[in-house]
């Protein structure tokens, strides 16, 4: 067995693991199902907090322009646990060959059976009343995302289970199928839901009270700041860095873990932006695929692909380079990562894995100093090209400068290693560059 | 009509092979139907493909849909890195065409 086998098998081993767990891609594709919706609630907040649109139409017309549009990215981006519920629920079932829009149902109906159902108000002067029939739109979002995704896969497999048991009521085959279909899902519903209540009711006699800011206090946040500590996140570029110079997807393979914490870090800068308080996360969604995959692809590898089209004179270097441009543009970075080789190529291994270390650094210290403003929380797809991404995401021009400062970090991190490649190919395989000389 | 369908994590890379791959199928005159899709969409895709290739960056796939393609009969495999990094549809091409008719032999 040769070193890279060695090297390559167990990271095969774990990366299909990842990629392949059941629990993971469930997740995974439930956090998809609100991607168009986040999308839409995102582009209506970019317009009503456009940078300098008081000095346009003044304080009053932004405050107006502000509540006008405020509603989309409530009923969008501000419940997504509600879709994330639903998505578990539906994917769970479907996978258990199980109907899937009732395990959909049945899971966002019992997240909401262990949701408190009033809110306490101080008033002005100092009291506090309940207001009752309440559902606050917070626990539908960030604060409930984490008791959402485990409530969701406990009621989903409950439903499922109790619908593998059979104990369901059979009706006559005279009987349309849609009215069979709701009975056939009577038992198992009432049996999770049951299970639910009683949670909400035993969580009453806890000094927590409910489940909700029980799984937020002992799950929830002791994860979301680890995840958001900047030694997790340079473990995360890390391994994603070192799973792609083996060839495989090192970003999708580390989502598949990282990515509920950082969706709800994001969550969380959400609601602190539309409410106009101060954001409190640095490492979000956004900050990994903005701030990293954002700069030409995971591995930011646009700098890397511009050397090769304009800086290198080897003929085949050229190609690769001008083949790898235009999908680099869009942080699509396959062509390079695979034609320059970058996998399993020793001589540039070492730019590969410090630049992206290195910017990571940079970005969150110049973040966390306040020179550069922190994300949002909208979201802004990872295709969106350099410099606009980063103005998107943190709602100011100084994400696409740092962006800009990024290229030059890889700039130069990958310079001194890809002009020595070159030239060492313009010995191997002389009579190329001559070609392009000539 | 051959239909060969590429999957990798969200078909985004594999889209840039389908059209090298669809203009190599136009020059040499073989009918074919080339498209790419996002993991998530495999299980369903595949039913209506006679082959499927994986990215490399996603070669695990294989291992995962390897029942599933065995009981739809339909070929599988992963692209080698080198050829999918220089966007060689014809040699995608190429590969795919062989692995349909390896299977239509068995």
């Amino acid at each position: 067995m040769s070193w890279f086998e060695k090297i390559e098998q167990p990271l095969m081993t774990v990366g299909e693991k990842l990629n392949n767990n059941k629990v993971l891609q469930i997740l995974r594709d439930s956090f998809m199902l609100a991607f168009p919706l986040t999308i839409f609630g995102s582009i209506t907040l970019i317009i009503a907090n456009f940078p300098f649109l008081s000095n346009m139409i003044g304080e009053e017309g932004a405050a107006a322009l502000n509540a006008l549009l405020g509603p989309a990215s409530t009923a969008t981006m501000q419940i997504a646990t509600v879709f994330l519920c639903i998505g578990i629920g539906y994917y769970f079932s479907k996978d258990q060959g199980c109907d899937p829009i009732f395990g959909g149902a049945i899971a966002l109906a019992a997240f909401v059976l262990v949701t408190p159902m009033e809110l306490i108000h101080t008033t002005e002067e100092g009291t506090s009343i309940v207001i009752s029939n309440i559902l606050d739109i917070n626990r539908l979002g960030a604060r409930g995302m984490f008791v959402g995704m485990i409530g969701s896969f406990l009621a989903a497999w409950l439903y499922c289970w109790a619908t593998k048991k059979n104990w369901t009521i059979k009706m006559p085959d005279s009987v349309p199928p849609a009215v069979s279909k709701s009975f056939s899902a009577l038992i198992p519903a009432c049996l999770t839901l049951t299970v639910f209540l009683l949670i909400r009711i035993g969580f009453q006699f806890t000094p927590w009270g409910n489940i909700h800011d029980f799984i937020y206090e002992v799950v929830q946040a002791p994860l979301t700041h680890l995840g958001a500590t900047l030694g997790a996140t340079i473990v995360a570029i890390f391994a994603i860095q070192l799973l792609w110079f083996f060839g495989l997807h090192g970003q999708i393979i580390v989502n598949s873990v990282l990515d509920p914490i950082w969706n709800a870090l994001t969550l969380e800068n959400l609601t602190a932006f539309q409410a106009g308080q101060a954001i409190p996360n640095i490492v979000t969604k956004q900050f990994i695929e903005i701030f990293t995959v954002g700069i030409g692809g995971s591995g930011m590898t646009l700098a890397a692909v511009l050397i090769l089209a304009f800086i290198c004179k080897h003929k085949q270097l050229r190609q690769v380079g001008r083949l790898a441009l235009p999908a680099g543009c869009f942080n699509v970075n396959e062509p390079v990562i695979y034609g320059l080789p970058i996998v399993l190529n020793p001589t540039i291994v070492l730019p590969w894995i410090v630049a992206p270390i290195i910017n990571v650094c940079i970005v969150y210290f110049a973040m966390a100093s306040g020179l550069v403003p922190l994300t949002t929380g909208v979201t802004v797809p990872w295709t969106t090209p350099i410099f606009i991404s980063g103005m998107l995401a943190t709602n100011s021009l100084m994400g696409g400068v740092i962006q800009l400062v990024e290229l030059a970090v890889v700039f130069v991190c990958w310079l001194p290693f890809l002009k020595s490649m070159d030239r060492q190919m313009q010995k191997d395989f002389p009579e190329e560059a001559e070609a392009v000389a000539a | 009509m051959n239909k060969i369908m590429l999957a990798c994590s969200s078909g985004m890379s594999t889209s840039l092979l389908v059209n090298k791959m669809k203009q190599a199928a136009k020059d040499e005159g073989i009918d074919a139907e080339i498209w790419a899709v996002g993991q998530t969409q495999v299980p369903e895709e595949m039913k209506k493909a006679d082959v499927v290739l994986f990215g490399p960056q996603m070669r695990f796939l294989k291992n995962k849909f390897a029942n599933e393609a065995k009981e739809l009969n339909i070929p599988i495999d992963s692209i080698a890195p080198v050829v999918y990094g220089r966007c060689d549809g014809k040699a995608v091409l190429a590969m795919a065409l062989d692995l349909i008719k390896k299977n239509g032999e068995k």
